[in-house]
């Protein structure tokens, strides 16, 4: 894949810092089913997958920091966690590059899942006095459950935002080039 | 070259994560006072306007929310808190007759200095951010140094006991509320003046956990759960005035040798507007007494109690 344009760069960096803002302004002050939407993993799951391993694994380190930073809370954690989501979910795109309607869901899910399983696994390994109780399984659950039914406009805005500025990837242009034209058709092969 | 790709992809992932250890590392091991620590306050004096803006910007969009959820519950609520208003009423004419016989008492024994509310400087703040996760329940004020917000300054609101200050900076301040893990509170029992430590229940937001109380006490369902008005030593720093409300009351828990109890916070820590940090000058009683709570071997405990509370009860100063 090619370089990551200036302007796809600018996009993801302002989309960050505006989602930061509003996921600690406003998304946290509203609680869903008792939990919170968390809007910052979905925002690096979806950079990964449209954009590749590279940039989904940056995004997530400076999402991460800035969370960490805006929060005060223990620097890097987030970073490890995101990181590991933006390159997860990136590879996801070179590896397999699903196009099936489902898959921003499944991915939200998973990116969800595996940042608070990541996170309460890094709290208990910091020293955090607290059980692993039924209690905290119904939270991480329910997270998963709530972050999940966000995906679906996450994903739209992410999509929208970065489109113009996406690099043209060969594979999807030929799978787009023989969907429009009849690439499968007998005809074309002559 | 695709050898290359694949090479530097894996080393940028390898860089980013040592990057990420390197940073927690750093952070877990140093000083409140120290470099990171400091970058991060420094961070937050920057983006506090801007999160305080973008709190005001935003502010219809999350009431507009809160409306809808709220919506749902104000029905349930209303014909529960009628029976209450009617109770308390009752319970106010008696109560009158019985506090002024208690500040008369007061007078007479000269025990009328004890600390409360009013020996502080309550500085309003408006809440601009709040954590998504449930490992951490803190929030961000607009209020800092620069308005006389301290670190361990107790936060209230009009409900009830929300949490302290554990960051400042000169204009913002990060207080962590009752729910957080780092937060233990020294308690009573409202009725029966039973003491314990208040901490949170770690993975349920809503619920709080009162501990040590003595093996058989008697607690009824719904009994309120009070600020005790002492330092809660090995859990807590802070100092918060007594009687302020911390909650209510669900169920008991019969343990080997304690009683716990869960308790439901009284204040509404997910839909938090304005607060009020409880602010000391130099000199004053309540930072005469947090000094000396801090000064105080953790050994000394009240009673021989179980509970962990330092001698500088509210009352001891003097």
């Amino acid at each position: 894949m090619s370089a990551p344009s200036a302007g796809l760069l600018a996009r993801i960096g302002a989309l960050s810092v505006a989602l930061v803002f509003v996921q600690i302004g406003v998304v946290s002050e509203v609680p869903l089913f008792g939990v919170n939407v968390d809007l910052s993993p979905l925002l690096v799951a979806f950079v990964g997958l449209l954009c590749g391993s590279t940039l989904g694994a940056i995004t997530g380190f400076v999402v991460g920091l800035l969370v960490d930073l805006a929060l005060v809370q223990t620097l890097g954690v987030t970073s490890l966690i995101f990181t590991l989501v933006g390159y997860w979910s990136g590879r996801l795109r070179e590896l397999r590059d699903p196009q099936a309607a489902l898959t921003p869901l499944l991915v939200g899910a998973a990116g969800s899942a595996l940042s608070l399983v990541g996170y309460s696994l890094i709290e208990f390994l910091l020293g955090v006095d607290a059980p692993v109780s039924l209690e905290l399984l119904r939270q991480i659950v329910l997270g998963v459950v709530v972050n999940t039914i966000a995906a679906v406009p996450m994903w739209a805005l992410v999509r929208r935002t970065l489109e113009g500025g996406l690099p043209d990837d060969p594979r999807r242009r030929r799978r787009r080039r023989a969907y429009t034209t009849g690439g499968l058709s007998p005809l074309s092969r002559s | 070259m695709h050898d290359k790709t694949v090479r530097r992809r894996r080393a940028l992932l390898v860089l980013l994560v040592v990057l990420s250890l390197l940073l927690l590392t750093a952070y877990f091991g140093e000083a409140p006072s120290g470099r990171l620590h400091s970058v991060q306050r420094g961070f937050l004096t920057v983006v506090s306007p801007i999160q305080d803006g973008a709190n005001k910007a935003l502010k219809p969009v999350r009431d507009l929310f809160g409306g809808i959820s709220d919506t749902f519950h104000a029905k349930s609520q209303r014909n529960e808190l009628r029976k209450q208003v009617d109770k308390l009423r009752r319970q106010l004419v008696a109560d009158q007759g019985e506090k002024r016989s208690y500040h008369e008492l007061l007078t007479m024994f000269h025990l009328d200095n004890r600390l409360s509310v009013a020996n502080y400087h309550p500085v309003n703040a408006t809440v601009v951010g709040k954590t998504p996760n449930i490992w951490y329940s803190t929030v961000t004020i607009d209020k800092g140094e620069a308005a006389g917000v301290h670190v361990n300054d107790p936060v209230i609101n009009g409900e009830g006991l929300v949490g302290k200050v554990t960051q400042v900076a000169s204009d913002g301040a990060v207080v962590s509320l009752i729910t957080d893990s780092t937060v233990g509170v020294s308690a009573r029992l409202g009725t029966s003046g039973a003491t314990g430590i208040v901490q949170p229940k770690v993975g349920d937001p809503n619920d709080l956990l009162l501990q040590y109380l003595r093996a058989n006490t008697q607690v009824p369902k719904g009994e309120y759960v009070v600020t005790s008005g002492t330092v809660a030593a090995g859990h807590d720093d802070s100092l918060y005035p007594p009687g302020i409300l911390i909650g209510q009351v669900t169920s008991v828990n019969e343990e080997s040798a304690y009683t716990s109890v869960n308790v439901h916070p009284i204040a509404n820590l997910h839909n938090l507007d304005v607060v009020q940090v409880l602010t000391s000058t130099s000199g004053s009683l309540p930072t005469n007494l947090a000094h000396l709570a801090s000064t105080l071997p953790s050994g000394q405990t009240q009673g021989g109690g179980p509970t962990g509370e330092a001698l500088a009860s509210t009352g001891a100063a003097r």
